[in-house]
């Protein structure tokens, strides 16, 4: 090989490893012409591939049984691998300076649990009534949640701004034919799916609705779809505060 | 369309486009913020605001970009909010490595380059990110950061050989 044709594969090679560092999987009849003349740069072309296979892997982290999914029954486990990523996660967080005391590997109380337990708390709302909440009482309410009414939801009882899980959320008891049943707006919690609830006396749902969710709870058999559909027509998420 | 049933169809056309891809937006939101409270706040500001403007969503097949974009504004919006703490990369403590020993070699290679990735500039983190585990084209990286695909490109292959100088991988090429 002359000096010039040495330059100019040095240049190929240089042009090769540049495309190929940036888009390992690049295919171009220049890029294969060169990666078949040059067994270094096939090489280098194999590695950044292999590197790329660990860094997505790396990338896929397990994303956590939050808040914002459905929820998992109370003493369930994180698997082992999701434990020891946290692990990393928080202590380089930690070595950071930044500090969150969530980042704990206790399991958190389900939302199931809570929301069941809020209700208990309050066990005369759930009553057969005729007394009815005033419309501006209600968007009142609702409004402090991010929630604005839309509809007209008539059959409301009861409403009330409570907490639950750090946020101030409507708990509502509507009438139905099937008798009181609790409904919880959380526009701030998400669940993929229904996530069933029953405890002493008590039985209902949390649905996914929108970007939040809807538990529905009653004692006896409750009309979760009738709920549901009556609330969502009703209702309308806002954006969270500025 | 009455009320009932348009705002049903609207509740299925949210959970059908957006849904699936939340673990991806976490991801994201995650890696641009290595901080998970902050990944899950962006997440659910992502979600309230895409649920608000769906009806902006013309086209389903572009939803995942246009998820990632408004997570990208929200954790900007956050960051300015919250003044989030910043961290020099250079102060970083060494992690203990003694508190993540494990026998699975697996394991341990991905959290070395997790590490090594939790350590580059977010210049080089986010488009790599978009790259690799997004699989987003140059192109739609360039729109994303509104940047020339050049600046990507250079972005992309600085990020790599970083991570291959980090992990002891190296070659003789340069970065420059």
């Amino acid at each position: 090989m002359t000096e010039n044709e040495r330059s100019e594969m040095q240049v190929q090679c240089l042009q090769f490893r540049r495309a190929v560092g940036a888009e390992p999987g690049l295919k171009n009849p220049q890029v294969e012409a060169h990666a078949a003349a040059c067994t270094s740069c096939a090489d280098y072309r194999r590695q950044m591939r292999s590197l790329d296979g660990v860094i997505r892997r790396a990338l896929a982290i397990p994303v956590p049984a939050s808040r914002s999914r459905a929820s998992s029954a109370p003493g369930v486990d994180k698997p082992r691998h999701t434990r020891r990523w946290f692990a990393l996660a928080a202590s380089l967080l930690a070595a950071a300076g930044i500090g969150f005391a969530l980042w704990s590997t206790a399991p958190r109380e389900s939302l199931a649990t809570t929301v069941v337990e809020h209700v208990r708390h309050e066990p005369d709302a759930l009553v057969t009534t005729a007394d009815r909440v005033a419309p501006f009482a209600l968007e009142d309410i609702l409004a402090k949640s991010g929630v604005r009414m839309r509809g007209n939801l008539d059959t409301v009882s009861y409403a009330r701004s409570c907490p639950i899980r750090g946020h101030w959320v409507p708990h509502l008891v509507v009438q139905t034919g099937a008798g009181p049943v609790t409904v919880i707006v959380m526009a701030q919690e998400h669940v993929r799916q229904p996530v069933p609830l029953r405890t002493a006396g008590l039985t209902g749902t949390i649905v996914p609705a929108g970007p939040g969710s809807i538990a529905i709870i009653g004692s006896g058999p409750v009309p979760v779809d009738e709920v549901r559909d009556r609330v969502l027509e009703a209702v309308e998420f806002l954006e969270t505060g500025q | 369309m009455n009320q009932e049933a348009a705002g049903t169809d609207r509740h299925r056309r949210f959970a059908a486009l957006c849904e699936p891809l939340r673990d991806d937006l976490y991801r994201f939101a995650f890696w641009l913020s290595r901080d998970p409270q902050v990944a899950d706040d962006v997440v659910q500001e992502t979600m309230l605001r895409a649920w608000k403007s769906l009806d902006r969503l013309q086209d389903g097949s572009a939803a995942k970009q246009w998820l990632l974009t408004i997570a990208r504004r929200e954790h900007a919006r956050l960051y300015e909010r919250k003044r989030l703490a910043t961290v020099d990369i250079d102060e970083l403590v060494a992690v203990d490595t003694a508190a993540l020993a494990t026998s699975d070699e697996r394991d341990q290679e991905l959290d070395e380059v997790r590490r090594a990735i939790f350590e580059l500039d977010e210049d080089y983190r986010e488009p790599l990110v978009l790259q690799v585990l997004l699989g987003y084209s140059t192109q739609e990286i360039a729109e994303h950061m509104d940047l020339k695909t050049g600046a990507v490109l250079t972005r992309l292959f600085r990020a790599r050989h970083r991570l291959r100088r980090q992990l002891g991988l190296s070659g003789e090429e340069q970065e420059d």
